[in-house]
């Protein structure tokens, strides 16, 4: 009956198969396809493969979502398990009675801290949480309207505090939907004071209520729903009938976007794009047409190139690092970059260049390497879907974009699945690609230098060791989030659990910044640990992978010691939990004199160092400054 | 259709589909309750393209009741 429906049987038996196997990667991918044949339909049909199978190889990160709801949200949870599957997570759900959240975050016994959950996802409908700004908003005047915004804030605070007691979970919050009949017809959107204004300042005063709590988000429901149209979004009769207003095909909408929030807590955002060059940053083949001949400009199709080309740009600002991909001549590339005044990227915006005619499967690990990232935080995008089927099948946890053919589809490819989303914007982000080039300056530097500390020394070093404080919190809980290999125990924090810490005013926590004769490189260390009887217990030390093998981390451990020292302990503890990415930590404390004393499960090695022997001794060859009152250490 | 059905309904259901038949009903099949009644029905009206009225849904509480309303729908 339908053309699809073989396809679709087909997309079923694929998942069936890859499911029994544990083959995440061909699971996902045979998940993808069969959603995009049939729809809504196929979820329970999903959720339930995905829910089967009893291992998974590479295995899914485990993730504890609570739906609090003001309305029946349980429609969407086979949706959150899909979608949660299609981004490597295994999600678990718990689910309030609708309408009964208040009392699941107020008592302190409810199911809800039972549970524990990672993130708490506060689902409300304008609606039904302010009537008074939807259907009777003509029964209400100026003031009333002005204290149900007040109220409602009020109580989101006292709620978001009543959980913070029990939890330290992720808090996404959404905000109001647009109202969808406008009491004042057209009418409305003339007035100052009209109805769509006020539930825009409702959001405005919700999102302000959000940024200042620790780890609570916005869910921007508002534009989810105009995104997709509120006539499609909403199903008046399930509302009216069953409390389910959302319809059923846009359930998986609401849960992707659920797990873009999901992906940034865990670390689980794209890092790099590597790009193709003929057909996708421009049209046509730079060997044929040359560098003037390429379509790039103001027309179309060149306008479409430049759009993505812009679009491209704007992700560099966002921290996106950019590389190319291409089989093409350095000499043709090189012309264009110098001479074609169309393109909106230059040379500098890229931070690693493959342009040859060995495979891409080649190209790709050499730029992982060159950026010192993980294959999985790459994103690769090009027009040919032999490449793109070659690099999926050799290098599958590479995130591929297989490019249609209307370039104007180009932005919207890379864009619709929020693999760049971050819960914060740092200082660092924003010039990520200037910092990639001061540490190539740097390594050149030391493939001059005849010694290591000669090296150490050349670089000029200022090594900052200041306390966590408000302003540095979101930097240093993303580094928890981001940072893979030079960790030593890889725990990912949020904001809320940092909050916690430097509440208790027991926990050591610092951040390290480092600035050398190339350019300030910004907060790139965090260090974490706690007084344990006699000892200074390291939680958490980690750098960002463009500061290793810099000695910065014998700077941080010199600082724990001195620490220790100054709390009157007598010894400095610490773990190496080891990871598939942290082989750079793993001779941290051996290297600095620690004695193993213990093997734990799975690997982990406990390591401790007495202080009667003096500590870890400061570098000479950095200056390190300890803010905030700390004594400066002699160097 | 039928295949159709039968497949929709063992998803939401929790069934193989060859079992489904004429005497599959809301009362003999545990997971058939009210939530999943929901599911079930919208997942019919995505899979055929069709939207039901709440007195259709209320009505459609065995395998023949589907059956017979999605019919009528599509030939009407």
């Amino acid at each position: 009956m339908t053309p699809s429906s073989e396809a679709r049987s087909e997309a079923r038996a694929a998942v069936c198969a890859a499911a029994a196997a544990g083959d995440t990667h061909h699971a996902i991918r045979a998940a993808r396809e069969l959603l995009r044949r049939g729809g809504a339909q196929d979820l329970s049909f999903l959720r339930r493969e995905i829910e089967k199978a009893t291992s998974w190889s590479p295995p899914l990160t485990p993730v504890k979502v609570a739906l609090l709801s003001s309305f029946s949200i349980e429609f969407v949870e086979p949706a959150l398990v899909v979608h949660g599957f299609l981004s490597g997570l295994a999600v678990q759900i718990h689910r309030g009675g609708f309408g009964q959240f208040r009392q699941e975050i107020v008592d302190p016994d409810s199911r809800l801290y039972a549970f524990g959950p990672e993130f708490v996802i506060l689902a409300v409908e304008g609606e039904d949480w302010a009537p008074m700004l939807y259907d009777q908003f003509l029964d209400h005047d100026e003031a009333s309207l002005n204290a149900c915004i007040g109220q409602i804030c009020d109580e989101t605070r006292a709620l978001v505090q009543a959980l913070r007691r029990r939890s330290a979970a992720t808090v996404l919050m959404h905000n109001f939907a647009p109202p969808r009949r406008r009491q004042l017809g057209i009418l409305d959107a003339q007035l100052a004071r009209g109805q769509a204004q006020w539930v825009h300042r409702m959001n405005e005063a919700l999102a302000a209520v959000c940024r200042d709590a620790q780890g609570m988000y916005v869910v921007d429901y508002a534009g989810l729903v105009a995104r997709f149209g509120a006539t499609r979004w909403y199903d008046e009769r399930m509302r009216l009938y069953a409390r389910a207003p959302i319809a059923a095909d846009q359930w998986g909408h609401l849960a992707a976007e659920y797990m873009r929030y999901c992906r940034a807590v865990r670390g689980l955002t794209k890092k790099c794009v590597v790009v193709d060059l003929d057909n996708t940053l421009w049209g046509g083949v730079l060997g044929e047409d040359g560098p003037y001949g390429i379509r790039l400009g103001s027309e179309y199709p060149g306008s479409a190139y430049r759009a993505f080309q812009q679009e491209l740009l704007s992700l560099t600002r966002r921290g996106v690092l950019l590389a190319i991909a291409s089989k093409n001549n350095v000499a043709d590339v090189d012309e264009v970059f110098a001479q074609n005044t169309n393109m909106v990227l230059k040379r500098e915006h890229f931070s690693s260049l493959q342009i040859h005619w060995q495979p891409k499967t080649e190209s790709l690990p050499q730029i992982a390497r060159e950026l010192n990232i993980g294959l999985e935080h790459m994103v690769f995008i090009d027009d040919n879907p032999v490449e793109c089927e070659e690099v999926s099948q050799a290098l599958p946890m590479v995130k591929v974009i297989c490019l249609p053919q209307q370039p104007e589809l180009f932005v919207d490819a890379l864009l619709e699945d929020g693999l760049f989303d971050a819960l914060a914007l740092s200082a660092e982000d924003s010039r990520r690609g200037e910092l990639y080039r001061q540490r190539d300056q740097a390594e050149a530097l030391r493939a001059e230098s005849g010694s290591l500390e000669e090296f150490y020394r050349g670089l000029g070093m200022e090594v900052t060791i200041a306390p966590v404080t408000k302003a540095s919190l979101a930097r240093a809980a993303q580094l928890t989030q981001k940072t893979n290999q030079f960790n030593v125990t890889t725990v990912r924090y949020t904001e809320a659990e940092l909050v916690e810490r430097m509440r208790t005013g027991e926990w050591l926590l610092a951040t390290v910044g480092v600035r050398d004769r190339f350019g300030d490189n910004g907060i790139v260390g965090l260090l974490m640990a706690r007084p344990d009887r006699t000892a200074l217990d390291i939680d958490t030390l980690l750098l960002s992978c463009r500061v290793i093998g810099r000695s910065v981390e014998t700077a941080m451990l010199a600082f724990v010691c001195a620490q220790a020292g100054r709390r009157g302990l007598s010894e400095v503890r610490g773990r190496i939990v080891p990871t598939a990415k942290n082989v750079p930590v793993r001779d941290l404390f051996a290297h600095h004199g620690f004695t193993q004393v213990a093997n734990g499960d799975s690997g982990e090695t406990a390591w401790r160092l007495s202080l009667a022997g003096g500590g870890v001794p400061w570098p000479a060859w950095m200056r390190v400054t300890v803010a905030d009152g700390n004594p400066a250490p002699e160097a | 259709m039928e295949r159709r059905i039968k497949q929709i309904m063992a998803d939401v259901l929790d069934l193989n589909p060859k079992s489904v038949d004429d005497s599959t009903c809301q009362d003999r099949v545990a997971a058939w309750d009210s939530l999943n009644h929901i599911q079930l029905v919208l997942a019919l009206e995505q899979e055929f393209a069709v939207s039901f009225e709440v007195g259709e849904i209320e009505a459609m509480l065995s395998y023949p009741d589907i059956r017979q309303v999605l019919e009528r729908k599509l030939h009407a």
